[in-house]
């Protein structure tokens, strides 16, 4: 079912968390809500599944309007950051309580559980405690238990920040598989872009409460709005130098050098400041445009090697390169970027 | 033993110091103390051999020698050589006491016999002179003190009286005046229709003030107050918080003012033609709404700090979770509130019970137990008997059999509680990672 946030607002006292944000996801969509803490990822989140009141504005699901609804009343289902299992009861009471408050017949209840339990591939933990689970287990029962009403709508908050690496790895794809096999829509909150490209149809991304771009995640790498969004995808992520511009080429601060913008940039005001955005693996041996510096450090990262170049005006370039034994830290190297992909971006962070 | 253990016992020695000094020597004294006799008229010391009215009422009633004790009450005068040489002394007639001396030997079962006797001497004593003389040779054991059983039962032999050896036994014991060891404590208590009227008014006080206030008038306001505002609810807990820190005094006179026939009801239901009488004291069950409010306010509060917080700590994502899972707040209370509470209401239930058991300040303070015995619990029938009574015998041994009751009573409870709330069932199995 679609989801509609329209102008909506939420404040808490006198603090403003959302001003004014609007955001559709399509039904069936899985969308990525990414930003850094604190910008008011699980705000937005909470006043979708109505444990907060808005403070403006309206949310729609499918054309009813929820927003003056209980979340007993709006049937959505939550996977918390804390999984917030209830503790005294068994996986399965656990998975069952929606159902259960619903005063569904038992032996269907039963039948509901099953299915979902095999769903999320905890069938043989049905009996256990909460306590008695491992991390990734719980994370299955809160997915479960969210899903086994069939509610219109998904939230997860954060639903991996508390799992470690290789179950993170692992239930990035189960909740995928899990979402499109429901056809469920579905809004994930995050704060890791890799999550969130790797998991989502598309991405909002947040920033100070506001939604700066929403785009699939290739699209959102390829072509970020603003030097924000530029710095928050990619890992490791894109490396920035700070100039002006000068007879439409750039000026490294502090420095001699001068670099020719991209074809297609619109030439900014001679003297305004410019920001260029460089991915590690658009610089390198092989570009167009040569930047030379010395490498700082080498990050081995096992089949490539991250190199940290520092420019003169002491700046610094990431470089990612398949792995080769011929450089050492404070070598010499004049390596260049690909013209076609620096991004510039002007003095407000917006691209040009 | 490795240090850490060493360590653990060092760490320990306090608790355990203290759990001999205020649980376990209390109890062992209360369990010595409840098979004596001891009270006001034996003391708590050793005690002497004294025949006097009482001693002789116990020989005839309890130890079935009413004849050995009418005996005994009566005074019987001897002529011997401590009489005349008592009567030199006294300056009587030289003539009279050689007169007397012929009479050596004599026994007389009475007074009045003996006196006849001196009455018709030579010597012709005055009235006055009968009485001195007299005196002088009564020998009999009433109210003369012994300090140990042979000096008694020396004096019953020089009385010349004859006693079986079991005789002998029942005088020396009915005579001992001071604390003896005897299970009759625990007879008493069980043939005294008071005690099963006491044990019936302590479990339905303990039951009822438990069950509607310090449990569930303490849960409703806890759960009432956490679902308010704030400060809403910070004023509603601080308010009801009152009762506990007025000292007991002021608070239970603040009832008795409500209640006197001067006190506000009166004044009040005065308006509409009700005549005024003290409500607290004028029926039993008037007596038990008093005595069960006045305690149910104080206790309460305990319950609902100790369930207050218990509230939250339950993470708030619970809550969330639940009214996302559509849980009305009639359900979330029932499913998730009640059931994580299980610790809490078992602590309040222990707790508040054996306090409760033990504790009567406040019902001594506003009916004393009143109006006749309608509202006395057991350890106010214990403070009675052993502390203060109207008759002012204080029988400090019946009053610790009273209370070793209590004790055994409240140990049971807490094993039963345990029990009931299922310990082990609450301790999570170990974390199995798969
Ligand atoms: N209940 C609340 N009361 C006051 N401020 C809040 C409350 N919840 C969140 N905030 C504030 O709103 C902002 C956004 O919070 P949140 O939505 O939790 O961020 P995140 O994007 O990390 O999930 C933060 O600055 C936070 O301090
Ligand atoms: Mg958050």
């Amino acid at each position: 079912m679609r989801i509609l946030l329209d102008k909506f607002s939420k404040s808490f006292g006198t603090t403003k968390v959302i001003e004014d944000l609007t955001l559709e996801v399509a039904d069936g969509e899985m969308l990525a809500l990414l930003g850094p803490s604190g910008c008011g990822k699980s705000t937005t989140l909470f006043a979708i599944c109505g444990i907060h009141k808005v403070t403006g504005g309206r949310i729609l699901f499918g054309d009813r309007d929820v927003t003056d609804l209980p979340s007993q009343a709006r049937s959505v289902g939550v996977v918390f950051q804390s999984y917030a299992l209830y503790p005294h009861m068994t996986v399965a009471e656990n998975i069952a309580f929606p159902l259960q408050v619903k005063k569904v017949a038992p032996d269907q209840i039963k039948r509901e559980v099953d299915a979902i339990a095999a769903l999320v591939h905890i069938e043989n933990l049905l009996g256990r405690r909460p306590a008695e689970l491992s991390g990734g287990q719980q994370q299955r029962v809160a997915l479960a238990r969210a899903l086994v009403r069939k509610p219109d709508v998904l939230l997860l908050d954060e639903p991996l920040a508390n799992l470690d690496a290789k179950l993170r790895l692992e239930m990035r794809s189960e909740i995928r598989r899990i979402q499109l096999e429901t056809g469920i829509t579905a809004i994930l909150v995050t704060h890791d872009q890799v999550e969130a490209m790797s998991m989502c149809d598309r991405i909002a991304i947040m920033n100070a409460g506001e939604i700066v771009q929403l785009a699939t995640p290739t699209e959102m790498y390829h072509n970020p709005r603003t030097a924000f969004v530029a710095g928050f995808l990619g890992n490791p992520p894109i490396a920035f130098l700070r100039g002006t511009a000068k007879d439409g080429g750039f000026a490294l601060d502090n420095s001699d050098i001068r670099l020719p913008l991209p074809a297609g940039t619109l030439s900014p005001a001679d003297g305004s400041k410019l920001t260029l955005g460089i991915r590690p693996e658009d610089f390198g041996p092989l570009g167009d445009i040569a930047i030379p510096g010395k490498i700082a450090f080498v990050e081995t990262q096992g089949r490539e090697n991250l190199y940290d170049v520092r420019l003169a005006d002491g700046s610094m370039l990431r470089s990612i390169q398949p792995v080769r034994g011929d450089i050492a830290v404070g070598n010499e190297v004049a390596w260049s970027a690909s013209g076609a992909k620096v991004m510039v971006f002007g003095e407000d962070g917006a691209r040009l | 033993m490795n240090s850490s253990r060493s360590l653990g016992l060092m760490l320990l020695t306090p608790a355990i110091v203290l759990v001999v000094l205020f649980f376990l020597v209390p109890v062992a004294l209360t369990a010595v103390f409840s098979f004596t006799n001891m009270s006001t008229a034996t003391g708590i010391t050793g005690g002497a051999y004294q025949i006097g009215p009482s001693s002789l009422q116990r020989l005839g009633d309890s130890y079935g020698f009413p004849e050995l004790a009418e005996r005994l009450s009566q005074p019987s005068y001897v002529i011997d050589e401590r009489g005349l040489t008592a009567l030199e002394s006294a300056g009587v007639d030289a003539s009279a006491i050689t007169e007397m001396r012929t009479h050596l030997g004599e026994v007389f079962p009475t007074r009045r016999e003996a006196e006849r006797m001196i009455k018709g001497l030579d010597a012709r004593p005055s009235t006055r002179e009968v009485k001195q003389i007299s005196e002088q040779f009564n020998r009999s054991l009433l109210d003369t003190r012994y300090e140990s059983e042979g000096d008694l039962l020396a004096g019953l032999d020089a009385l010349g009286v004859e006693v079986t050896p079991a005789e002998r036994d029942a005088v020396a014991a009915s005579s001992y005046s001071g604390w003896t060891w005897t299970t009759d404590n625990f007879r008493r208590m069980v043939s005294t229709p008071d005690t099963l009227r006491t044990l019936i008014n302590t479990v339905f006080y303990v039951a009822i003030v438990l069950v509607l206030f310090n449990t569930g008038y303490a849960m409703f306001l806890a759960i009432t107050t956490y679902y308010m505002p704030e400060t809403t609810g910070g004023i509603f807990r601080s308010i009801w918080l009152l009762p506990r820190i007025t000292p007991p005094v002021i608070y239970v006179l603040m009832w008795k003012w409500l209640a006197w026939d001067t006190g506000f009801i009166s004044m009040f239901l005065g308006q509409f033609g009700v005549a005024p009488k003290n409500w607290m004291l004028d029926s039993s069950t008037n007596a038990w709404v008093f005595v069960i409010l006045i305690n149910g306010f104080v206790g309460a509060s305990m319950g609902m700090l100790v369930f207050s917080s218990a509230l939250r700590a339950i993470p708030k994502s619970q809550f969330y979770a639940s009214e996302v899972d559509g849980a009305s707040r009639w359900q979330q209370i029932r499913y998730i509130i009640l059931p994580q509470m299980r610790w809490p209401i078992l602590f309040v239930t222990c707790y508040q019970t054996l306090s409760l058991l033990a504790s009567f300040d406040l019902i001594l303070l506003s009916t004393e137990g009143g109006p006749g015995g309608a509202t006395e619990v057991w350890s106010l029938m214990t403070y009675h008997t052993a502390l203060n009574n109207y008759a002012g015998n204080l029988e400090y041994g019946y009053g610790t059999a009273l209370s070793l009751v209590l004790v055994v009573i409240g140990v049971t409870l807490s094993l039963i509680y345990l029990r009931v709330f299922n310990y082990n069932a609450l301790v999570a199995k170990p974390l199995i990672e798969q």
